[in-house]
């Protein structure tokens, strides 16, 4: 049979985000990928000097909405170290509160996604079922479920109540729980096993040379984490382990994945039940520098890197930002290769690139040919009114 | 300041070395070394990092200085940082692919042709990232003497042509 080269993407059948991947195929075999990327480029590092720090807080959130409490801590921390700025540990513990529920709802999100796309639905809708509790904590904590706003230059913007700690820690007791079960799903469950196991392999050496981070590292045995190679936050007084897991296959970042959850739920319950007093953030002018920092962040994903040079004046002269998915990229070609196409999502996947997800519907209306746009309240009303118009009764 | 001994030993088996390549250099916390040096050595500097065991190249970061492009080769083992900056000249201008030593710089090469307009020797020919195809030729975004004003306007009229 002769060799066929195949499009996958890019407009993605199992991601929501536009990226491409050429297969050359064997019959079923993988013989050759290549990954390419740029199709959503946003100019985010140009717009980022011509708006001020602070304006910058909420440009950069917005570059992924789930990691988007770690792209700000990153660029965050990078300016307030030009700007030799001390903030209260306070402010540091809120923040590693919001990080570490940043990767709690990351990683069950994923774990829904890699369900989803074995063909395991019901594990997908328990987990984004549960995934709802943490974005709650969230909104608790912060007043949005995606886009927090809690940091800003020299602290973050709100303080956390007795009230609202209470609250969370009884969320996270049933997360432990739930987590426990997915724990127990992942590694016992034959057909989860089935798919994984030996997929898309990734051997230490590989994963060193091309420079894998995060979980797609940690589940090659690689014991890289950037909360303990150089702590930040107030991650060097906290006590937590650094999950590796040797198999170097899909199996292995499910793995390496879900026993995080438990170690994040573990650091929360330690801040929540120990939080430093004092203010929650110090006043810095909007001018800062001259100088330039560099600073590495563990997002869920793995190794964030941002640089940030400043001239002095509002504006900065250079922000740089890599994000976790690129770094994974580098390797992904790789674990494509000699395996089977009915595997190549569930491989791509296992590197969890990032995707978003808004709580608004455009509507549009073909006889009438106009649009409108609904809001979740909206939504809920409407379709509880469809139903009703056919026959279903709500008690 | 005996909290930086690593940071100080490494620096100076660097300059040591490489005594005619490095230009400058400065310690500025722990865990962050910044060097600048020559074009022509930095291949070589980057092998002998990488046999010390500074394996990870996290990123390349582009800048424009006015006078003068370059890069800023982010170069870790986890504990340390080193960034190794290189400069060259507006006109013309050219770096050497690091893909011999550090294979996973692919995408970060192609950032530096993309988005500054700085050719990199050695970088195999592929497909445009991160700009898309049909971005105008010979714009280079991140250049200073591009405005954002401009490459808006220029963009939008692009956009009303092709509809």
């Amino acid at each position: 049979m002769s060799k066929m080269q195949i499009p996958l993407g890019p407009q993605h059948p199992a991601l929501k985000e536009p990226e491409n991947f050429m297969l050359v195929l064997d019959g079923e075999m993988i013989l050759d990928a290549t990954v390419n990327l740029g199709y959503n480029h946003r100019g985010v590092e140009k717009a980022a000097e011509n708006r001020n720090y602070i304006q910058d807080i909420y440009l950069i959130e917005r570059i992924c909405g789930i990691c988007s409490h770690s792209h700000v801590s990153c660029y965050i921390n990078a300016v307030e170290e030009i700007a030799k700025v001390e903030v209260p540990q306070r402010a540091k513990a809120i923040r590693t509160i919001v990080a570490e529920l940043e990767r709690i709802h990351s990683h069950l999100l994923w774990l829904g996604v890699a369900a989803f796309e074995l063909g395991y639905d019901t594990l997908f809708m328990y987990t984004w079922r549960d995934r709802e509790q943490v974005l709650d904590c969230l909104e608790l904590l912060t007043g949005n479920r995606v886009h927090y706003g809690i940091n800003t230059i020299g602290g973050v913007r709100r303080d956390i109540t007795k009230e609202q700690a209470d609250e969370i820690l009884k969320k996270i007791k049933y997360l432990h729980e739930r987590t426990s079960y997915y724990v127990g799903v992942v590694t016992e469950e034959p057909t989860f096993l089935a798919r994984t196991q030996n997929v898309g392999k990734l051997p230490k050496d590989i994963a060193l040379e091309l420079n894998a981070v995060g979980p797609t590292a940690r589940a090659s045995g690689i014991e890289i984490d950037v909360r303990k190679d150089e702590p930040y936050f107030i991650y060097d007084q906290l006590d937590f382990k650094v999950i590796t897991y040797h198999s170097e296959d899909v199996f292995g970042r499910a793995v390496v994945r879900v026993l995080e959850v438990i170690e994040s739920i573990k650091i929360i319950e330690q801040i929540l039940k120990n939080l430093p007093e004092g203010p929650i953030s110090v006043k810095v002018g909007w001018k800062i520098g001259p100088g330039e920092a560099v600073f590495r962040y563990e997002a869920p994903r793995g190794e964030d890197i941002h640089y940030v040079k400043a001239n002095g004046t509002e504006y900065p002269e250079r922000v740089k930002v890599r994000a976790p998915t690129l770094a994974n990229f580098q390797s992904l070609p790789y674990c494509l290769k000699n395996g089977y196409l009915a595997d190549a999502v569930i491989t791509i996947a296992a590197i969890d690139p990032c995707m978003s997800c808004t709580d608004r519907a455009v509507v549009y209306d073909i006889k009438k040919g106009k649009k409108e746009i609904f809001d979740w309240e909206e939504l809920r009303k409407y379709s509880i009114e469809f139903y009703r118009k056919k026959g279903v009764k709500f008690s | 300041m005996s909290e930086l001994t690593k940071e100080e030993e490494i620096l100076k088996e660097i300059k040591d070395k490489f005594s005619d390549a490095v230009e400058n250099s400065i310690i500025q916390r722990k865990s962050r070394i910044w060097i600048d040096v020559s074009e022509n050595a930095k291949l070589d500097i980057m092998r002998y990092l990488k046999e010390k065991g500074y394996y990870h190249l996290s990123t390349i970061t582009g800048f424009d200085e006015g006078e003068k492009l370059g890069a800023i080769y982010h170069i870790t083992n986890h504990k340390i940082i080193i960034n190794l900056r290189v400069r060259t000249q507006k006109e013309n201008p050219i770096l050497k692919s690091v893909l011999p030593v550090y294979p996973s710089a692919t995408s970060y090469e192609r950032e530096l042709e993309d988005l500054f307009g700085i050719k990199i020797d050695g970088l195999p020919e592929g497909r445009n990232y991160p700009l898309p195809e049909g971005f105008p030729k010979g714009v280079h975004p991140l250049r200073k003497d591009v405005k954002l004003e401009e490459l808006n306007k220029m963009l939008n009229e692009k956009c009303i042509k092709e509809e």
